[in-house]
């Protein structure tokens, strides 16, 4: 517990550059010391921005809690990760809620891509995919398709070369083989289910 | 050179974290491979980051807080494992992809013949998007089409041109209803492209237009 370490509001008037610095130091000594002083001096200058910010964009308390909770932690358990060479603390850390927003809102929308924010924002560069290999069925090839396309009755293969490769409407299909529309449109339709069958079966 | 960048207001949308996760996710391989849109971005994360620095945050000594504060502390501090770099693989050639694509090296599936000189291999992205990595070789070409909906290309490796436009390892493509394009490959090592697609291609001429009906199977 944190007896004796009140929450240290008095830098929030300080200089950002002096900040940053104050910051970065605090930080180094989390990641090398497990300094929860330091660490204290950190959460007490981000939580309650982080909040707000995330009040804004969130728009929901409990939400925006949870989110400078995710981030916090992030900031705790991966100290050792923050680079001063490459940015400020701030930057990070806004990185680092930025991510966690993300993901927290995809996962609200109910989004099924594959697709986290490590991958995009690789900020904390530790995460490693699931070890379950996804397999693939074979995909159908355009050769594939021609063969299959001249397993068609002739009849059908007529039909559907006026229409997809020609680009003739119905009407002028029945025209030119002088059979009724109500006949190219069974022809097309039967060619169709059959290609589909074809390739379902090709599976 | 790369020439095709995603906009500001892209880059931008992407900085804060606001953008669709497809999108996301070429222009985040984008910036992999572009300093320039990095830096872009960089500068943008800056913004953003002083924006919440001076949100002025006059803060009682909130007991939520006092309480968070504890359950972080308590929590073990993690190590990072080593980076391991998986390369794309096509007949013995391998291909460096930009960091954020590596983790999907795993999720792809075995290359097909899309087509006279042109593969693909199918990369398990999930959701109602479908992702590709495809090879042109020297002299390949992917038959006319245009997009129902948005197609989105990242040149991971090599020149290929469309009809519209020539492309260059780390260019960014944004192709949607308004584009026709043929895009085909002339250099001589080929191009390795990878492309998110919404909705399954409309092609446009001679026998692939035979695929349309069967577009959907195509992209499963
Ligand atoms: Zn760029």
């Amino acid at each position: 517990m944190l007896i004796g370490m009140t929450l240290d509001n008095s830098k929030n008037n300080c200089k950002p550059a002096e900040v940053a610095d104050e910051m970065s130091e605090a930080l180094v000594e989390v990641a090398n010391e497990r300094c929860k002083r330091s660490y204290a001096k950190v959460f007490s200058y981000f939580a309650p921005r982080l909040r707000s910010y995330a009040l804004k964009q969130m728009g929901n308390e409990a939400l925006a809690m949870e989110m400078v909770q995710d981030t916090m932690a992030n900031v705790w358990q991966k100290a050792h990760l923050f680079d001063a060479s490459k940015g400020s603390p701030s930057t990070w850390i806004f990185t680092i809620a930025r991510n966690i927003r993300f993901d927290m809102l995809r996962k609200l929308q109910n989004r099924k891509e594959d697709i986290c924010s490590d991958d995009l924002w690789p900020v904390l560069c530790e995460q490693t995919p699931d070890a379950n290999e996804t397999s693939l069925d074979e995909q159908i090839t355009l050769e594939q398709v021609g063969q299959l396309f001249e397993n068609l009755p002739d009849k059908q293969r007529a039909v559907i070369e006026a229409i997809y490769l020609d680009g003739k409407s119905q009407q002028e299909v029945a025209d030119q083989l002088s059979i009724p529309l109500g006949t190219v449109k069974s022809r097309t339709r039967l060619a169709l289910q059959r290609l589909k069958d074809m390739l379902e079966d090709h599976d | 050179m790369i020439k095709f960048h995603p906009t500001d207001k892209q880059l931008t949308q992407f900085a804060e974290g606001n953008i669709a996760a497809t999108q996301a996710l070429v222009i985040s391989a984008h910036c992999d491979m572009c300093p320039q849109c990095q830096e872009f971005v960089q500068a943008k994360s800056y913004e953003f980051a002083k924006d919440i620095e001076n949100i002025h945050a006059h803060e009682q000594t909130d007991p939520a807080f006092e309480k968070m504060l504890a359950e972080i502390t308590a929590m073990p501090m993690l190590n990072v494992r080593p980076d391991i770099t998986p390369r794309i693989e096509l007949d013995g050639k391998f291909f460096d992809v930009p960091k954020p694509l590596q983790r999907y090296v795993k999720h792809t599936g075995n290359w097909s013949k899309l087509l006279g000189k042109v593969w693909q291999a199918p990369v398990e992205i999930g959701g109602e998007y479908v992702a590709n990595f495809i090879y042109m070789e020297k002299g390949g070409q992917v038959p006319e089409h245009t997009h129902r909906g948005n197609e989105l290309t990242l040149v991971v490796n090599g020149e290929f041109s469309d009809g519209l436009n020539e492309y260059d390892s780390g260019d960014f493509l944004m192709m949607d209803s308004e584009h026709v394009h043929a895009p085909m490959s002339d250099a001589k090592d080929g191009c390795l492209v990878f492309s998110i697609v919404d909705q399954p291609l409309h092609f446009t001429s001679g026998l692939a237009r035979l695929l349309n009906p069967f577009s959907h199977l195509f992209f499963k």
